[in-house]
């Protein structure tokens, strides 16, 4: 059951990495645009059971760690979205304001993106990624969660029923 | 519970599997980048599709958004319109990318640099806080890792990674970017630092130096002429930090690259052999006097009553 899920899950992953690269990456958002990647990998980890959510986390990261624009050493990404996968499903689990309330996913979405950047900072600064001035973070964290903050909603219908086709789950929205 | 221990085991055995994959990678294991490089090449052509598909869009954006709004015929017209626009756009994209290029030949001509020109195919996404971009022209070129790359102005990057068809350029804006530089006719050296944004850090090396503003940059060079070219101008001065107790005097720069704009780009395959010396600094513009007008007015003879 388990192994049907990612096997089908994953030309999913592979399309919206694609499409991340060679769409979105096209344009100079301003602010630091957003990662649709990281949206996707977000909302399906809070629809899911921790196990999934932590290979979906997995899954994410090493997509992202595969990209071109990923400056810190590979493996950073892939930790820091298992973890946030996991975590995400684990505080949202039983929780149906969470789960039966897009305005409940897209908020955990948006904090959960936020945390993830702090998170990529944090541990980039004990590898040695360098990430710029102090001002530069704060401004670049902030439009990057204004961006999850607009994109979210718009991608959660099409995410939440691609994740209730698959998983088979109560979560389509 | 059973479920409760699977799920816990599953993530011990990801965690583990992550933190395996960041120590090959320190470690410099070749597999790691093997998957980067392999990625990139499946990814080259998907960027390059996107580019040509996006390229006009992205500029016409502001344009096309009023449009189908109103009936039919107005439709049509706008349609049309529009694509006319978009041919007009395009075309300009084309000029601007030529003038870009023109510009670009005549630096690298003047210091007798050879070059490769590529396009710029797609903007590094800003989740990793890096200032990247991929060119369509790759080792299948002659790019190197570890090159100089040009723009119109001046330094626009340096080349981070080499695949057959495309590379990635980390741009001078990259907060992690590095480069020695010195100060066009007075010779002072120093070491400049990426900020994130078109401004950058200058630590002078020697503390009986001083630098003004206005005072323009040029790289070093390296050795063999990698990673830097010697004598590419950088940019110039725009405040400097006279803070007492300071070791040296540091300042701000303003590069002369605009990042955001970069259309095309010339990658330095090898220098001229000789150092350029202050060949490359850019003319100071000119100012065209405005003409002054003076109007004398004379006072009339009778006083007003």
């Amino acid at each position: 059951m388990f192994t049907r899920q990612i096997s089908i899950s994953a030309p999913i992953f592979i399309l919206i990495y694609i499409i991340q690269e060679s769409v979105i990456s096209q344009f100079r958002l301003p602010g630091g645009g957003f990662s649709i990647l990281m949206i996707f990998a977000l909302t399906w980890a809070v629809l899911s059971e921790f196990e999934v959510a932590a290979v979906i986390g997995f899954s994410a990261g090493f997509l992202m760690d595969l990209s071109q624009s990923a400056a810190g050493p590979f493996g950073q990404w892939t930790l820091i979205m298992l973890l946030a996968g996991y975590a995400i499903s684990y505080i949202g689990y039983g929780d149906d304001n969470v789960h039966a309330n897009a305005i409940g996913i897209v908020f955990f979405v948006v904090v959960a993106n936020l945390l993830v950047e702090i998170a990529y900072i944090a541990s980039g600064a004990l590898l040695g990624v360098s990430v710029g001035s102090f001002g530069e973070v704060l401004l670049t964290l902030f439009g990057m969660s204004l961006w999850a903050l607009l994109v979210s909603p718009i991608l959660l219908p099409i995410f939440t029923r691609l994740h209730a086709m698959i998983f088979d789950s109560r979560s389509a929205l | 519970m059973r479920n409760g221990g699977r799920a816990r085991l599953l993530l011990v055995i990801l965690i583990v599997t992550s933190l395996f994959l960041i120590t090959l990678d320190l470690r410099g294991v070749k597999v790691i980048s093997g998957f980067k490089q392999g990625s990139q090449t499946i990814m080259s052509p998907f960027q390059r599709a996107g580019s040509a598909v996006f390229s006009p869009v992205k500029n016409f954006f502001s344009d096309v958004t009023h449009l189908g709004r109103t009936q039919n015929q107005i439709k049509k017209l706008e349609a049309e319109n529009a694509n006319l626009k978009q041919k007009l756009i395009n075309r300009k994209v084309a000029d601007a990318q030529l003038n870009q290029l023109k510009s670009i030949l005549d630096l690298a001509g003047t210091a007798g640099y050879k070059v490769v020109n590529a396009k710029v195919i797609s903007q590094g996404s800003g989740q990793s806080f890096a200032q990247t971009i991929t060119i369509d022209s790759g080792s299948n070129a002659g790019i190197k890792k570890n090159m100089t790359v040009l723009s119109q102005y001046g330094i626009a990057g340096v080349v981070k990674d080499v695949y057959p068809n495309s590379a990635l350029i980390q741009l001078a804006s990259d907060p992690s970017f590095r480069i020695g530089a010195r100060i066009a006719g007075t010779q002072q050296i120093g070491i400049l630092s990426g900020r994130g944004s078109r401004s950058a850090s200058l630590q002078l090396l020697d503390n009986s130096t001083t630098v003004a503003e206005g005072d323009v940059l040029l790289a070093r060079g390296s050795i063999a002429d990698r990673p830097f070219v010697p004598g590419v101008p950088i940019g110039y001065v725009t405040g400097v930090d006279n803070s007492a107790g300071a070791v040296a005097q540091t300042a701000t720069v303003r590069y002369y690259t605009n990042f955001s704009t970069l259309g095309v780009v010339a990658v330095v395959l090898s220098g001229s052999g000789s150092n350029p010396g202050d060949a490359l600094v850019p003319a100071k513009p000119r100012v065209t006097p405005i003409p002054t007008v003076t109007v004398f007015v004379t006072p009339s003879p009778t006083p007003t009553k």
